[in-house]
């Protein structure tokens, strides 16, 4: 017996019974207002002027994005300044990457000059303070030089960079007096440099050492450098 | 269809599925809450609604999968949780308990026998008896083919005469 045939009178009685008997229920009122609230269609809800805002918003940001490249960047407004704040990128990406190109001093010397346009006749090597880690040819604010890192036992990379100073005018109201020296002690980014002249050259010295403890050490290093370096522009 | 054409032909439809949801959750607040869910569902989905077919089926079917989504993994988390024995160990036809705890208060020996059926085989009765939907409508609706609808309402109303002799016997 299929399940059609077996759907007999007593089924189709019970089912009447079943449509008939069983009590219905009706929803409250109160539900109908909950589902309509609920449900609204989403677009009455919001303003009409919000949805062409947050185009108009999205394309904006949209354009900004593809125009970062070209904007204009804030630049300190000093000459000073702005060379400070290249070669304390410089420093960092060393810091960050290491140098592009590692050579030893004296061996790289004749190829450091060429490439850098400065010349060394004497540098500082390194000693029991402070280490020699490399040196490289640079090209800051459109002008070639050279850095030579060091690292000292704590760890501090120190970065000395050479660019030609053509009119570089060392900040009177930064200097500091170290023996016999007197170079300008600038702040930039959370890094240090001391910056100072040698006849046609800029010199800088970079590294993190800001605390008062660190600069007394600073002031040391500046020394060995100083004393041991002399760069020359080579043509 | 529009939001606004869509909710009012749906709205058409509350008080059978708050009648159906009354006999699946045996209890109004949550009968409230899975129609308004079911309806909160339905708009959300309503794209996926092709006008022209039984948007009565459609709702029901909802109501319907949101019932065992819901409320079964909730039951099946309780008898786990009380006796650590996994509800889905007992037989899938299994009557519903005569302790029902907060459920509402049965007033027929019909109702009563109703409540004490298999959700399977006291959709289907709703379904088709009390809503009057045609087998296929039925069949849409519990996601099974028309032959295993006409066996369940067959066995479905085998099981209700004989909750119902029970009862006049007592």
């Amino acid at each position: 017996m299929t399940p059609d045939d077996q759907i007999s009178d007593s089924d189709q009685q019970l089912g009447r019974r079943l449509a008939a008997e069983l009590p219905r229920y009706t929803a409250p009122a109160s539900l109908r207002i909950a589902i309509v609230q609920a449900t609204e269609p989403t677009a009455s809800r919001r303003p009409a002027w919000l949805s062409p805002l947050l185009a108009a918003a999205a394309t904006a940001m949209v354009l900004a994005l593809f125009m970062l490249p070209v904007l204009p960047r804030l630049q300190p407004a000093d000459p000073v300044d702005q060379i400070v704040r290249a070669v304390v990128n410089e420093h960092s990406r060393a810091l960050m990457w290491g140098s592009r190109q590692s050579q030893v001093i004296p061996a790289a010397l004749p190829w450091l000059q060429e490439q850098s346009g400065i010349g060394l006749s004497s540098a500082f090597a390194g000693d029991d303070r402070l280490s020699f880690v490399s040196a490289e040819p640079v090209y800051l604010l459109r002008q070639r030089g050279l850095a030579v890192h060091y690292r000292d036992s704590d760890g501090h990379l120190v970065t000395y960079i050479a660019l030609p100073a053509a009119d570089l005018k060392v900040p009177d109201r930064a200097r500091v007096q170290i023996e016999r020296f007197r170079p300008a002690l600038v702040k930039d980014s959370g890094f240090v440099a001391w910056v100072w002249r040698q006849r046609d050259v800029a010199c800088f010295l970079v590294s993190d050492m800001v605390s008062a403890d660190d600069l007394e050490r600073f002031k040391d290093y500046f020394v060995r450098v100083r004393t041991a370096t002399e760069p020359a522009l080579a043509y | 269809m529009a939001d606004a054409d869509f909710q009012r032909d749906a709205l058409q439809h509350l008080n059978a599925l708050y009648n159906f949801a009354m006999y699946l959750t045996r209890n109004p607040p949550e009968a409230d809450d899975l129609v308004q869910e079911t309806y909160l569902r339905a708009l959300r989905f309503s794209h996926r609604f092709q006008p022209g077919t039984h948007l009565r089926a459609w709702l029901f079917q909802i109501l319907r999968n949101t019932f065992l989504t819901f409320y079964r993994l909730r039951e099946r988390e309780a008898a786990i949780a009380e006796d650590g024995v996994p509800d889905w160990d007992t037989p899938m036809f299994h009557d519903t308990p005569l302790d029902e705890g907060v459920a509402m208060e049965a007033h027929t020996d019909l109702e009563r026998a109703m409540r004490r059926l298999p959700e399977e085989f006291r959709t289907v009765l709703l379904l088709a008896e009390v809503e009057g939907m045609p087998l296929e409508e039925v069949a849409r609706v519990m996601a099974c083919p028309v032959g295993t609808v006409k066996s369940r309402i067959f066995r479905a109303k085998e099981r209700l005469r004989g909750l119902l002799k029970d009862y006049e016997k007592k």
